[in-house]
């Protein structure tokens, strides 16, 4: 026993040593940078991170003097690798935050960072009634980074082709979820905290959608990623699969796109809610395929998930995309109407 | 090996989000909630030990906080610190780490104190000793290593749970796992467990390490840390 503890006492050491060791060499600049990075956090374990910029020429006016380098920048914590977030603000628009504070997909967490001034700019959705109801200014999206992020439901090929009547049933949601529609289902989750199946329940008997009968057709697991309107919208998908005659698993709230995706392709889970050009931009590395057309995003979207054994259905009127919303305060203080306005230099 | 690549990524060691940053941020905060824990609880295990009163009351009490999940705490804690304008990311972790870091301080401090051969608090007090004198004098040395170990009980869970911290935007080790998983970013979130579970044992060490430095004298080794047996032990007067 107590030669054991001396093994593990020695091995802990040299690992220990190690460590800083290699900290120590590798970043007697990047520690100093850090200190300075923060100054009003006073608070002993803030995670913000100071954004690296992809351009150095780009940094070297970004970082010191515009609007968005004074800003402390709050969303998920996948946004710095995705293209219509932190990736895309720097490409198309030159912007580079203070810090970037990793919290949740446009939940709570990034609500209360905004109000308590924790974040000074936000990822919220742009169909999330919290904007309104806390008065946030979302800022305009001048130069058109989000691409038509319209809802539809993307489905395993292997499923649908086992029943094929799936399609009809969910397309029938897709064709009455209009915008206002969809404004008002997230209200009622997020604002009025109704529970997502009773809102999804009423919606469904309201809209006229007619339960054409049938049983024992199957089970199929209906997944979701992590942020209330998925709930509604995975609820919608698996109440009309229930309404005509199958049986339904649900798993949501699974997380960020990065685990619902591999969920889907290794048959997981079977079918869930997605936004056309978010998921082409996934699947090509933000390599720009999606446009604002709906149309042919759906049709490029369909071609990459093909060879992932996925197919996308018929999608809806209603959108929702990465809104990048500041308080009212912070919009008079810097006069920011556009997204472009952060990149101005800073007064 | 993935993980060994990222680890080995000197990207990884430097700014904000780099490897040593997290680590100290881990530590930091690790130590201060089991200092705010031991300034709480050492004093109530301790008077509850050498009284003997209330060990009912506080033992239930102790059990009840083990059975608190501190995911659930954390979460709790967040609206009430966005209510009182403290950072949210900062102050429900720490707190959810105090309560976890509390039970197991006072139930060995009772436990330590309570393990003293009565025969020599008898003797000490026949020989004219105050309450204070023997708690100080006796008590409190020959308990020490049992108190030691109630702390380092706490500290490495402590470092093992903080990683919960991420979920509400803290930093820290927890970081790389929160984000790793956030971003099926698997090296990520595996060398985050890996430096976690390093950084728990290395606790642990030093804590070992201490208790070795203030074993009371005439305690062999073996005996320090498990049940108290104090037959046969000499009590080296005060100083000790």
């Amino acid at each position: 026993m107590r030669l054991f503890r001396i093994i593990a006492l020695g091995a802990s050491t040299l690992v220990l040593a190690g460590a800083c060791g290699a900290g120590g060499s590798a970043t007697p600049t990047a520690t100093a940078a850090s200190a300075s990075a923060q100054p009003s956090q006073a608070a002993p374990a803030a995670a913000s991170v100071a954004v690296q910029p992809a351009h150095p020429s780009a940094a070297a006016s970004a970082a010191t003097d515009t609007i968005a380098s004074r800003l402390a920048f709050g969303g998920p914590p996948e946004c710095p690798q995705r293209p219509f977030c932190l990736i895309g603000l720097q490409k198309v628009y030159g912007v580079t935050f203070k810090s970037f504070v990793p919290l949740d997909a446009g939940g709570p967490l990034t609500v209360a960072a905004l109000e308590t001034g924790k974040v000074q700019v936000g990822l919220l959705f742009t169909s999330d009634p919290s904007i309104q109801v806390d008065g946030f200014v979302l800022l305009h999206d001048d130069k058109h980074l989000q691409a038509s992020d319209n809802i539809a439901p993307v489905i395993r090929t292997a499923v649908l082709q086992a029943h094929p009547d799936i399609a009809a049933l969910l397309d029938e949601i897709s064709e009455k979820l209009t915008q206002a529609q969809l404004t008002s289902l997230n209200t009622q989750v997020t604002v009025d905290k109704m529970d997502p199946s009773d809102v999804a329940r009423a919606w469904l008997q309201q809209s006229g959608i007619v339960p054409t009968g049938g049983s024992h057709k199957g089970n199929i697991v209906v997944g979701s990623t992590n942020f209330s309107e998925q709930l509604v919208l995975a609820e919608l998908y698996a109440q009309q699969l229930e309404a005509n005659g199958y049986s339904v698993t649900r798993k949501f709230n699974l997380g960020s796109r990065e685990v619902v995706q591999p969920a889907i392709q290794s048959g997981q889970i079977d079918l869930y809610p997605e936004y056309l050009a978010s998921l082409t931009e996934y699947l090509d590395n933000g390599s720009g395929l999606a446009t604002t057309d709906p149309a042919k995003t759906s049709a490029v979207l369909a071609r990459l998930l093909k060879p992932k054994g996925e197919s996308v259905l018929a999608f809806a009127p209603a959108t929702d995309e990465n809104g990048f919303v500041v308080t009212k305060a912070t919009a008079q203080q810097y006069g920011l109407v556009n997204v472009s306005d952060l990149a101005k230099p800073a007064p | 090996m993935q993980v060994v690549a990222w680890l080995a990524d000197p990207a990884h060691w430097q700014g904000t989000d780099g490897i040593p940053v997290r680590i100290l941020e881990h530590v930091e905060a690790s130590g201060l909630s089991v200092l705010a824990a031991a300034v709480i609880a050492l004093p109530i295990g301790l008077a509850v030990g050498h009284s003997g009163r209330g060990a009912f009351v506080i033992g239930s009490l102790a059990n009840l906080g083990r059975a608190l999940p501190s995911f659930a705490l954390l979460l709790m804690l967040i609206p009430v610190a966005v209510n009182l304008r403290l950072d949210f990311s900062t102050w429900p972790i720490l707190g959810a780490m105090v309560l976890l870091a509390i039970p197991p301080m006072i139930t060995n401090a009772h436990a330590g104190l309570r393990g003293v051969d009565r025969d020599l608090v008898e003797a000490a007090r026949g020989m004219g000793m105050s309450g204070p004198q023997v708690l100080l004098r006796l008590e409190l040395p020959l308990a020490l290593p049992v108190i030691l170990t109630g702390v380092r009980l706490a500290a490495v869970q402590v470092v093992a749970t903080y990683t919960l911290g991420a979920v509400a935007g803290g930093g820290g080790l927890g970081r790389y796992i929160y984000d790793g998983f956030a971003r099926q970013d698997t090296p990520r979130m595996l060398a985050g467990a890996g430096l976690v579970a390093l950084l728990a044992i290395a606790t642990d060490v030093v804590f070992e390490l201490v208790a070795r430095i203030t074993a009371p004298h005439g305690l062999a080794a073996g005996e320090r840390s498990g049940g108290m047996e104090p037959t046969g032990v000499a009590i080296s007067g005060p100083g000790v």
